[in-house]
């Protein structure tokens, strides 16, 4: 193999693995929205809820596009604002494994998605709570230390990404307020994560 | 009038002979100044039950007749239930039945080998019950005579006074009758702290944040319980007092303020606090000042819990790759690893004699009650249904409550130290975190 090829087949392999897990969805996402990395740069300035991601048919109907209503975010709405934003994917959790406080290529990839629109000219006005949150499985007390852990882990990646360290707080619910109220790995998995929630 | 010292504490039991006179000696002197008592004491007396017969109350005054009727369903319920479950639980006395309908005399209490008699009056004078309880000996004599006078709503203290006052009288120390637990409730949609007694009656709300408050932890004198509460959006400690006035935050400056509590000795808390993600333990006044920190580890550092004595502090490390119990000076010096059992080991907490620690230990994926020596480093387990967790010793040494998933949802429980008499205290929504005043009285 000469020189050439080597180094043309070294950065198909970093354009693989840099584009291939920002494409990648977390569980939770909605499988449909397919454009979530390019609406990024699309979105008005406010945002503007279209239709979620049926890009697939082209508009080949006779439907008057025009007497349909666009739905506009109501801006002074934070929680309608962390839904949509949620729901387009550019605010992401980052999930962690037992007893971890550390990310992993998942969770360092919705990160990466998240400060990208939190630099972005939508998410730029707003600030970032981040919760750490543990599964039941841990001992109570500790689990708090441990949340607060994960979730300064979160704000010091997405600081070392750019977002500005004075926009972000954080606090640990430890295991106080699960996502899901099941007792198996399924619900364990979505209570371990550091939550990012846009406040004002 | 004749005063049995009895020594159950099973550490004083293996003490050396020469020690533990001693120590009967000094007790008795103790007792005697208190109680004004001559004491005999006799060795193998030690581990004896005492037998006790305590009949329902008479519903008049020793002397004379009653003259407003009274409701003895009530006195059943606020007074005799409670009173005979103190003695039942106090681990010196044995309820003796009498044969119904016979009158209770010195000669019947031979016959069915109880030692004493709790003679028992319950009236109502105006406005108020008036309740006399008689200790009388199996040779006819009132070993100890007390008058108590209060609304219906006074009863079931009433009841633990009287209790106490017994085991005084026949054991040299109070029992923990008189004592409260505190514990986190979610029976209003918000977790929330509250009180009880040690029996589980007169559960009582004493914060009203409507917002996530945890972990409570009393003051040395019973006075004032330090807790943390979610009320401003992130956790910081408050201090409130035992009738739920006087609320104080103490503010850290540092985030976390999660596990928070009192020095026995001097106006320090230790607690939880975090910057920039990295959990240690601290220690702040109870005035929000002269904050310090005592450990440095890159590691999370949890659950402090200081010893008897106030010299000491166990906490929880995950420096070693798991959650481990360890302990250290109270200036941060000296750090000990403690606990080698299980890769997950929280909630250190030390038996008032000092020697013995309980903590939450993982065995098998779920948690049980681990008590330590730390003399002997001997430990056991004590097996429970679920996952058990938060164990908090009662000021005397006899009792650990803490909360177990057992029944499906978090609940807490009372047992022994040995584990026997288990009692479940809270039945409504969720309950746990409970931490045992710290004094018996």
């Amino acid at each position: 193999m000469n020189k050439m090829s080597k180094a043309l087949l070294t950065s198909v392999v970093l354009v693989l693995v840099v584009i291939v897990p920002a494409c990648k969805t977390t569980k939770k996402q909605i499988k449909t929205d397919q454009t979530t990395t390019t609406a990024q740069t699309q979105v008005p300035d406010i945002p503007v809820q279209t239709d979620t991601g049926t890009t697939v048919a082209p508009n080949t109907d006779f439907v008057d596009k025009s007497a349909e209503p666009t739905e506009e975010l109501i801006p002074s709405d934070i929680d309608e604002l962390n839904r949509w934003a949620a729901s387009k994917g550019f605010i992401r959790d980052a999930f962690f494994s037992y007893d971890e406080s550390t990310l992993d290529a998942d969770a360092q990839t919705s990160l990466t998605n998240s400060a990208t629109w939190l630099k972005g000219k939508d998410g730029a006005s707003y600030n970032l709570l981040i919760q750490g949150h543990c599964d039941e499985r841990g001992t109570e007390q500790y689990n708090l230390a441990l949340g607060d852990r994960r979730a300064n882990i979160a704000k010091d990646y997405l600081v070392t990404l750019g977002v500005d360290a004075g926009r972000i707080r954080t606090v640990s619910y430890g295991e106080e307020r699960p996502f899901e109220e099941g007792h198996d790995e399924a619900s364990w998995a979505q209570n371990r994560r550091a939550h990012l929630v846009l406040v004002r | 009038m004749r005063l049995a010292i009895e020594i159950t504490a099973p550490h004083l039991r293996r003490a050396p002979r020469g020690f533990a006179f001693l120590l009967l000696l000094f007790l008795a002197s103790a007792a005697f100044a208190q109680t004004e008592v001559t004491t005999t004491i006799g060795a193998n007396q030690a581990a004896q039950i005492i037998r006790i017969v305590v009949p329902f109350p008479e519903l008049a005054p020793s002397a004379g007749t009653a003259t407003t009727p009274i409701d003895s369903g009530q006195v059943r319920e606020l007074f005799f239930a409670p009173l005979t479950r103190d003695i039942a639980y106090s681990g010196v006395f044995a309820i003796a039945p009498p044969p119904p309908g016979v009158p209770i005399t010195p000669d019947l209490l031979k016959r069915i080998s109880a030692q004493y008699y709790l003679k028992l009056n319950v009236w109502i004078e105006g406005e108020e019950h008036v309740v006399e309880g008689r200790l009388i000996d199996a040779s006819g004599q009132t070993q100890l005579a007390k008058r108590y006078r209060g609304q219906a709503a006074a009863l079931t203290r009433t009841a633990h006074l009287l209790s106490n006052e017994l085991l005084k009288a026949l054991n040299g120390r109070p029992g923990v009758f008189l004592t409260q637990i505190a514990f986190a409730s979610n029976r209003t949609g918000n977790w929330e702290i509250w009180l009880m007694d040690w029996d589980g009656a007169n559960q009582r709300r004493i914060t009203f944040h409507n917002a996530l408050s945890i972990l409570p932890s009393w003051s040395p004198d019973n006075e004032r319980m330090v807790y943390t509460s979610f009320v401003r959006g992130t956790s910081e400690m408050y201090i409130i007092n035992r009738r739920g006035g006087g609320r104080v935050s103490v503010s850290s400056g540092v985030a976390l303020n999660t596990s928070a509590t009192f020095s026995p000795v001097s106006n320090d808390i230790a607690f939880v606090g975090s910057v920039r993600g990295n959990p240690d333990i601290y220690l702040i006044k109870d005035d929000g000042t002269n904050i310090r920190r005592l450990t440095s580890t890159g590691s999370i550092e949890s659950t402090p819990e200081w010893s008897p004595n106030g010299r000491q502090i166990a906490f929880t490390s995950g420096r070693s790759g798991t959650p481990q119990i360890y302990m250290m000076d109270a200036e941060g010096t000296n750090v000990q690893r403690i606990s080698y059992d299980g890769n997950w080991n929280d909630d250190a907490v030390f038996a008032p004699d000092g020697e013995r620690i309980a903590y939450t230990s993982r065995v098998n994926g779920r948690f049980q009650i681990r008590v330590a020596n730390l003399i002997t480093k001997e430990n056991h387990i004590i097996a429970g249904e679920g996952s058990n967790e938060q164990p908090t010793w009662s000021p005397d040494g006899q009792w650990i409550a803490f909360q177990s998933n057992r029944s499906g949802k978090w609940q807490v429980y009372r047992m022994r130290a040995d584990g026997s008499d288990l009692l479940q205290l809270t039945f409504t929504s969720e309950n746990k975190e409970p931490d045992w005043s710290k004094k018996p009285e």
